[in-house]
């Protein structure tokens, strides 16, 4: 009985004898995962000092075939035999994709293929291409990274536009933004089984955030493709700088900014309404140096802003498409719902919101008849002063605001904002619509007010 | 603070540099966002004296432009009483982040010598340049000898 006892915890031992033993190796190990062709997903431990030619060893058998047939495909390129995993560019649950390769799908593509893989091998050589005129020493995309909710490095993967199996080699890799970012630019081959369009495949790149372990294929990052290493060394526009990592405006002449000055330009332009609805990109901002066709338009730059800022940058956006679409902003202070009138009825009620019923010309409580102008309203006001002037004022903390607001504030002639002159001239530009007029006159600015009254 | 640094280049860069009609720059250490300097024109009939501005950097510069003051006064169609001066190139739909402080100058000088009387702040005296050159350029003499800073020996 003691015996079978010591055979039972000699066995314990060894168990875990080994297991503190494989503890080294499993560190070292990198958690891979490789899709086969025949839809299977496998979970494998590599060691990073491994060659392709050992990883196929592996799979082969789950295929059911020789190793030789095995084609192992990663970032749109075919891995050759030789390579060593470490210097693949394999992060943690990255996604390798096996092929077994069928005798009638070797001849078609193996002349195109080969000379593909013999131009360039690894995933970091199609990065330096893409990046030609970016910093080849430490290739690098900044992406904005959902799961991380921050500014990341990012990685370029690709796949097929139809069956978005990663199980695709491209016939050339991209040079250009625009050959990433635009559809049908480069062609590929795919090489999953079902895919409906057969080899000839379209490559549809996309990215993948460098600094969190892989949460599977629709763990993906947006490319923030207007930032870029500065290895010219431009200074920036603002403070001028050389800063490592800049913004590159979309204009002709793209101009270059920091990123902390592209950070104080965009909040100085949401704080003033100044970014602009563009029916095709949204809610965004142009170059600073006032370039045509410089609009940012991929919006997610703007989460290089705080995440207020950036909750800011959508509050605005959205009021500006109400506005656009003809709508009104509930007038209730803390409510500015969003709401589309009907334009033949001037009585909005905020009906998914506070409820306040107003005017949808005076923005003011709803009323019949015509809208008071601001001269008959301060004139009801002293009306109702009359009886206690002081006592009544401090009683009313929202007509105290109210009267502070008039006082101090004239609205734009075309659009009614309520506008502060903190300083300069009397040439209003109204930060909403745009419009010039003159804070004296309140009519549109003309030259006569230049002549006269430009300084007060 | 991107002000901060880029102005503080922008001084350094106009006083190594030196502008021969912008002299004398002085920058409070504790707010680098205020100067202040002599403007020296060439042309009569301001050439007679120099006269101070202030220039005022909001904190959001580059982005937003600078404002200029005459602190002397001076009698010029595109400049009022108060010292206010309306320089198209640091107008608010003009502004580009990339002006310099230097240009800004050089075109404030350019406009001191050469008043633009289409653009005027005091109707009174472009209306007086343009009909009457000869008692415009007296008046702005005695005016100049009588008001502005000596000019700078060098």
């Amino acid at each position: 009985m003691a015996e079978l006892l010591n055979i039972i915890l000699n066995i314990v031992r060894n168990a875990l004898r080994m297991l503190s033993l494989g503890r080294p190796a499993i560190d070292n190990s990198l958690n891979i995962n490789i899709k086969c062709s025949t839809g299977n997903t496998l979970s494998v431990g590599l060691d990073p000092e491994w060659d392709i030619g050992e990883v196929k060893n592996i799979i082969a058998p789950k295929l059911g075939a020789n190793p030789k047939e095995v084609k192992i495909i990663f970032a749109g390129k075919e891995l050759e035999d030789s390579i060593v995993i470490k210097d693949c560019d394999l992060g943690e649950q990255s996604t390798l994709h096996a092929v077994k390769l069928s005798k009638s799908f070797v001849k078609p593509s193996s002349g195109q293929l080969s000379s593909v893989i013999a131009e360039a091998i690894s995933d970091e050589d199609e990065i330096a291409v893409l990046q030609e005129t970016i910093d080849r020493a430490g290739s690098q995309f900044y992406v904005h990274c959902p799961v991380c909710n921050d500014l990341r490095l990012g990685k370029l993967r690709v796949r097929c536009s139809k069956c978005k199996s990663g199980a695709i080699t491209v016939d050339t890799d991209p040079k250009s933004w625009s050959d990433v970012l635009k559809s049908n630019k480069i062609s590929g081959h795919c090489e999953q089984d079902d895919c409906p369009d057969g080899a000839f495949a379209w490559a549809e790149f996309y990215f993948k955030c460098t600094e969190h372990i892989s949460q599977g294929e629709n763990d993906e990052a947006v490319p923030l493709y207007l930032l870029r290493n500065n290895f010219k060394n431009i200074p920036c526009l603002a403070c001028t700088e050389i800063k490592h990592v800049v913004f590159v405006f979309p204009c002709k002449e793209a101009h270059v900014t920091c990123l902390d000055c592209f950070r104080t330009f965009a909040v100085l332009r949401l704080r003033e309404r100044q970014f602009v609805l563009d029916d095709a990109i949204g809610y965004t901002i142009a170059c600073p140096a006032g370039c045509p066709d410089s609009f940012i338009d991929e919006c997610h730059h703007f989460k290089l802003l705080t995440n207020e800022q950036y909750e800011l940058y959508q509050r605005f956006a959205t009021e500006e498409c109400v506005l656009h679409a003809g709508g009104v902003l509930c007038p209730q202070p803390g409510c500015g719902e969003g709401i589309i009138v009907d334009s033949s009825c001037d009585k909005v009620a905020c009906s998914n919101g506070c409820g306040y019923v107003f005017c949808r010309k005076c923005l003011q409580g709803y009323h019949l008849g015509e809208c008071n102008s601001l001269d008959n309203a301060s004139l009801s006001d002293d009306i109702h002063h009359i009886t206690d002037p002081a006592r009544a004022a401090q009683a009313r903390w929202d007509e105290a605001t109210n009267v502070a607001i008039r006082v101090t504030t004239k609205p734009c002639p075309r659009c009614r904002t309520a506008t502060e002159r903190s300083g300069g001239c009397m040439h209003m530009i109204c930060t909403r619509c745009s419009f010039h007029w003159c804070w004296v006159c309140q009519i549109e600015w003309s030259r006569d007010c230049m002549g006269t009254h430009w300084f007060g | 603070m991107a002000a901060t640094r880029r102005l503080q280049k922008e001084l350094n860069d106009m006083r190594v540099n030196g502008l021969k009609c912008f002299r004398d720059i002085q920058v409070d250490e504790s707010n680098i966002l205020s100067w202040t300097g002599l403007i020296v024109p060439e042309n009569p009939p301001f050439n007679k004296g120099a006269f101070r501005i202030e220039i005022n950097f909001p904190a959001e510069y580059p982005f937003k432009p600078p404002k200029i003051n005459f602190k002397t006064k001076i009698y010029h169609p595109n400049i009022d009483e108060k010292g206010q001066v309306c320089l198209p190139i640091i107008s608010a739909e003009n502004w580009k982040p990339a002006t310099k402080t230097d240009q800004v100058i050089q075109a404030l000088v350019a406009l001191v010598n050469d008043p633009e009387p289409e653009h005027p702040l005091r109707a009174e005296l472009a209306e007086e340049y343009l009909k009457d050159k000869k008692k415009f350029f007296k008046t702005a003499e005695e005016h100049t000898k009588k008001h502005s800073e000596k000019r700078p020996s060098d």
